[in-house]
């Protein structure tokens, strides 16, 4: 046991703790005089269970998971396929598996597994080895689990699968041109995206995004709700457990998609400040990882989750504060959930395995 | 293949590096904006949807009858609401609430317009006093429309149900126009009076509405509050009214319709004043619902008419004793002149009968008091002229308005050329024959019940000329005791002794052995004259057309009891009863009976009402 810990790479596993602290205590106090009450004890134990459950991983040899990427690819996609099929229909989207009253959504851990697949194909030969083929061939490989994840449908989780593609740029570095071209097809795709594409409540998510008081008591409540808690917070904040927008529930949901408000309310622009900054040292601490790690699958992987975890900052963050339209994507380490918290901890016991073994050769 | 000797790869991750930083640092310079820059107006935002300030309704004062019997009690009750600063201003918003609560949507819109131009002061009442039904309904419609909030208020119990209605009336929201007419008087969503004695006694109940500051949450609940300003009640009152003789009254007409008064002669008060049909105000602090209007507002009987003040009957032979006066004073007839009745009598080339076809032969003044033969009112009549009449009127008061407490008061309608050159522009000329008819109270003649009895009060107390009135005086709630209204004065009147002996003589033997004298009593002596009415001008005369009993005279009774020292004045009309020793006088028996005899050995109890719980459904209609 004492082996496995140290296993783990203090400055990542310090900045990772740190995040979970806070963001426990969020949660302790955005669940206070709600029947959500106990939610900071089940978050918790999901913590511990994920942090174990990386304990693990970080003692395997990662060359060991990347070979067997292919086959649970291959098994995710079946579950994603039959999620569509049996899954759980909760507010006008199949996403869930039920199993013993807890539910699962296969998408959380797809997107990693994806991550490992694309990172062992793409980095398995010299970079200068691999063609405009495998790239295609990589990018049908993330494209077709998008496509699934959005016939549930849930355009934030499918939007979360995009940063696996940094691994492209990283391989061949970016041309003028491919940024053209790149920003011309995703024009193109969110103009066919806006006729074809998004359903009648993704639409007006965006107007509301576009024009936040537009719907003050529906859908921009939310949003709207939510600035008033970071704005009225102020540069001190209004003090652990005292926040009027939390506490006299103005707030929405917010042990999930809402929890960063809470914590900008309550500890203000500081706690703001320390929160990014925390996220700051463990997004470049997994790229450290990325440029220390000892093949270039393992670079790869470390760079997507990091650009996973930076995309899940930037839009939750982002959209709290009303800078982004309103998503429904969680922010690690605060966002209460089972499936999402111990896919984050199995994607970094990966990583702590990859730091582990650039360490020890 | 080691990445480590892969110096692009090296350089692209630094530039991701870069990239995070950057990422973080505009995350960091977003807050910044929220939390720094823009703090202010957000904490304003902040404060304003949490920190409430809620107007504290005032209860208003309570009504006591004279006895201390409750008549009008407050209860708690639940308000659906809009606070002022939630009120919504989208117009899809408005319409779907509307739709939701069942209400006219412009009405609701043009409501919230004149709510959100106004100051301070009440919330915007959607539903008022919820019952279980209605409780449910809100907190269904509060699920899509968060802005509502319920309130917690006092809501006025009519516990006599129609015993009293058109008596106490109702309270109500103040309405557009009476807001446009004073607007310094009254403020938006303010609860006033709207009928009876709660619109003519509404300063005196009426109290001053507080203030708190609350911390609500989201769901508009109070938290928490800072402070408030109590609001005071409105003071309690007692009406001169007797709850148990006024029970003896609304039992005694039953289904008939018509309309009854007694008034006190030391002080004018009301001892009991009866509209039938009545109507229940309990149902009334409600929005209406169609089977009410229908109910109430569009029956041809006309419940909603308080018609002890607004109906104008023809008095019938209850007026001879104002044509006798006019006779006695105009000396046209002395208290000993004797008249012949034959059963008819040609006037003006036309023949006016009398009741009795045979004749009542060689009459006195009080022997035709007594008997109510017609034929000695013709002739008195046909002596007289029509402005010599409308000139005693004048003086005893006939011609004007009562001036009692009660909103919306009519005025009696005795006839004078100049009335008739105002009222029938295309036939102004007054004609003698006309005269003859008003000697018997027939004709243009027409009084309110309470006029009637007035008139009677006056008789009874030798010429003092009494304002009839409600208010008592107001109730100290420490120690129940009764601080009286200054007393209403009196105007004296010239009557002439002497005449007025005759008159009171000639009452006295109606019951005595008179027209009336199946409704004398024992032990109480009075003092009355009957009445029979030909002509029903109660308001419209078309309702009664359709009126199975519509053939039938309107029935009268007037008088004042005891004969040798009166203490009571009594009118009581019955509509389409017939003849008024039949059924008019037989209820003015009854209240006597119950005035001075049951009344101490056995008096009735306080008015309960039908509605015990405040949250119970609405009694069904008996």
């Amino acid at each position: 046991m004492r082996s496995r810990f140290r296993a783990l790479d203090p400055p990542l596993l310090w900045t990772m703790l740190a995040l979970m602290v806070l963001g426990t205590l969020t949660l302790y106090s955005a669940g206070r005089n709600t029947p959500q009450s106990a939610i900071w004890l089940k978050q918790s134990l999901w913590n511990a269970l994920g942090l174990g459950l990386m304990a693990f991983l970080a003692t395997v040899d990662p060359r060991r998971l990347f070979r067997y990427s292919f086959p649970v690819y291959l098994v995710g996609l079946v579950a994603l396929v039959a999620v569509l099929l049996v899954g759980k229909k909760i507010g006008g989207s199949t996403r869930w598996f039920v199993l013993a009253g807890q539910t699962f959504q296969p998408s959380e851990l797809m997107k990693w597994v994806t991550l490992l697949y694309v990172s062992q194909r793409l980095g398995s030969r010299p970079a200068e080895a691999v063609g405009k083929l495998d790239l295609l061939g990589a990018l049908s490989l993330v494209i077709f689990p998008m496509l699934l994840i959005q016939r549930q449908p849930d355009l934030g989780m499918a939007l979360s699968f995009l940063p696996i593609l940094v691994i492209i740029p990283l391989m061949r570095g970016l041309r003028a041109r491919w940024v053209v071209a790149l920003f011309l097809l995703v024009t193109l795709a969110g103009i066919g995206a806006w006729k074809v594409a998004l359903k009648p409540y993704q639409k007006q998510r965006v107007m509301i995004f576009l024009d936040p008081s537009s719907d003050l008591q529906g859908k921009g409540y939310q949003v709207n709700q939510s600035r008033i808690a970071i704005g009225s917070g102020g540069f001190f904040g209004k003090g652990f457990t005292s926040g009027s927008q939390t506490q006299l529930n103005f707030l929405p949901v917010k042990t999930t998609d809402f929890a960063f408000s809470v914590w900008a309310e309550e500890r203000g622009f500081i706690g703001v400040v320390l929160v990014l900054g925390l996220f700051g040292l463990f997004l470049n601490r997994l790229l450290e990882a990325a440029r220390e790690a000892h093949s270039h699958a393992e670079a790869y992987f470390c760079a997507g989750a990091a650009s996973i975890f930076a995309l899940h900052l930037l839009v939750n963050v982002g959209m709290v504060a009303g800078a982004l339209p309103n998503k429904g994507m969680v922010l690690p380490f605060f966002s209460a959930g089972g499936s999402s918290t111990l896919s984050f901890f199995l994607a970094l016991g990966l990583i702590m395995g990859i730091l582990h073994r650039s360490k020890v050769k | 293949m080691d990445p480590r000797h892969h110096p692009a790869l090296r350089r692209r991750l630094v530039v991701l590096q870069v990239f995070v930083w950057s990422l973080v640092g505009g995350l960091g310079l977003v807050y910044a904006w929220l939390q720094i820059v823009r703090h202010g107006e957000f904490k304003q935002l902040a404060l304003q949807q949490a920190v409430k300030i809620r107007p504290i309704a005032a209860p208003r004062g309570l009504v006591f009858d004279r006895n201390g019997s409750r008549l009008v009690d407050n209860r708690r009750a639940l308000h659906l609401v809009i606070q002022r600063e939630d009120l919504p201003d989208k117009p899809e918003v408005v319409r779907d609430l509307a739709l939701a609560l069942e209400l006219d949507p412009p009405a609701l819109a043009r409501k919230i317009q004149s709510y959100r131009a106004a100051g301070k002061g009440r919330p915007l009442v959607l539903r008022e006093n919820l019952d279980e039904s209605g409780i449910a309904l809100a907190e269904r419609v509060r699920a899509r429309f968060s802005f509502l909030s319920v309130e917690v208020a006092p809501r006025r119990v009519y516990l006599g149900d129609e015993l009293a209605g058109h008596l106490l009336g109702y309270v109500g929201e103040v309405d557009e126009e009476l807001m446009k007419a004073k607007p310094t008087q009254f403020h938006l969503g303010e609860t006033i009076g709207k009928e009876g004695f709660e619109a003519s006694g509404n300063d005196k109940l009426k109290g001053v509405d507080g203030q708190k500051r609350i911390l609500v949450d989201q769901l508009g609940t109070e938290v928490a509050n800072f402070g408030q300003a109590d609001a005071v009640a409105g003071r309690s009152l007692y009406l001169t009214l007797d709850a148990g003789l006024q029970k003896v009254m609304a039992d005694a007409y039953g289904e008939e319709a018509g309309a009854a008064v007694v008034i006190d002669l030391r002080d004018g008060g009301i001892l009991a004043m009866y509209s039938s049909p009545s109507y229940d105000p309990n149902l009334f602090l409600n929005r209406l619902s169609q089977e009410m209007v229908d109910r109430y507002l569009n029956n041809p009987t006309r419940p909603m008419v308080n018609r002890a003040i607004q109906g104008i009957y023809a008095p019938g032979s209850t007026f001879k004793l104002l044509i006798a006066l006019a006779g006695l004073e105009k000396g046209v007839i002395t208290p000993q002149t004797v008249i012949h009745c034959g059963g008819k009598k040609n006037f003006y080339g036309r023949d006016f009968r009398c009741d009795k076809l045979s004749g009542h032969g060689n009459l006195s003044l009080v022997q035709a008091i007594a008997q109510s033969c017609d034929v000695y009112f013709y002739e008195v009549a046909s002596r007289l002229d029509i402005d010599d009449i409308y000139a005693t009127a004048e003086k005893y008061g006939l011609t004007e308005r009562t001036g009692v407490d009660l909103p919306r008061e009519k005025r009696t309608r005795i006839p004078s050329r100049a009335w008739k050159r105002k009222a029938v522009p295309r036939d102004p000329k007054w004609y003698a024959g006309e005269t003859i008819s008003v000697g018997i109270g027939q004709g243009a003649v027409g009084v309110t019940p309470l006029g009637l009895a007035r008139f009677y009060a006056l008789l009874a107390t030798r010429g003092k000329l009494i304002t009839p009135h409600l208010f008592y005086g107001f109730r100290d709630d420490q120690t129940n005791g009764v601080s009286l209204a200054p007393q209403v004065p009196f105007r004296d009147t010239p009557l002439d002794p002497q005449h007025w002996a005759v008159l009171d003589e000639g009452l006295f033997q109606v019951v005595q052995g008179g027209t009336a004298a199946a409704s004398a009593l024992k032990e109480v002596t009075m003092a009355g004259k009957t009445g029979t009415a030909q002509v029903a001008t109660f308001v419209d005369k078309s309702h009664y057309a359709r009126q199975a009993k519509f053939l039938k005279d309107h029935a009268l009774f007037a008088g004042y009891a005891p004969h040798e020292k009166p203490q009571i004045a009594f009118a009581v009309v019955v509509e389409n009863a017939g003849f008024g020793a039949s059924t008019a006088a037989p209820i003015a028996r009854k209240l006597v009976q119950y005035w001075f005899l049951d009344r101490t050995r056995n008096p009735l109890p306080p008015p309960k009402g039908r509605l015990v719980d405040p949250f119970a459904p609405q009694p069904e209609a008996p």
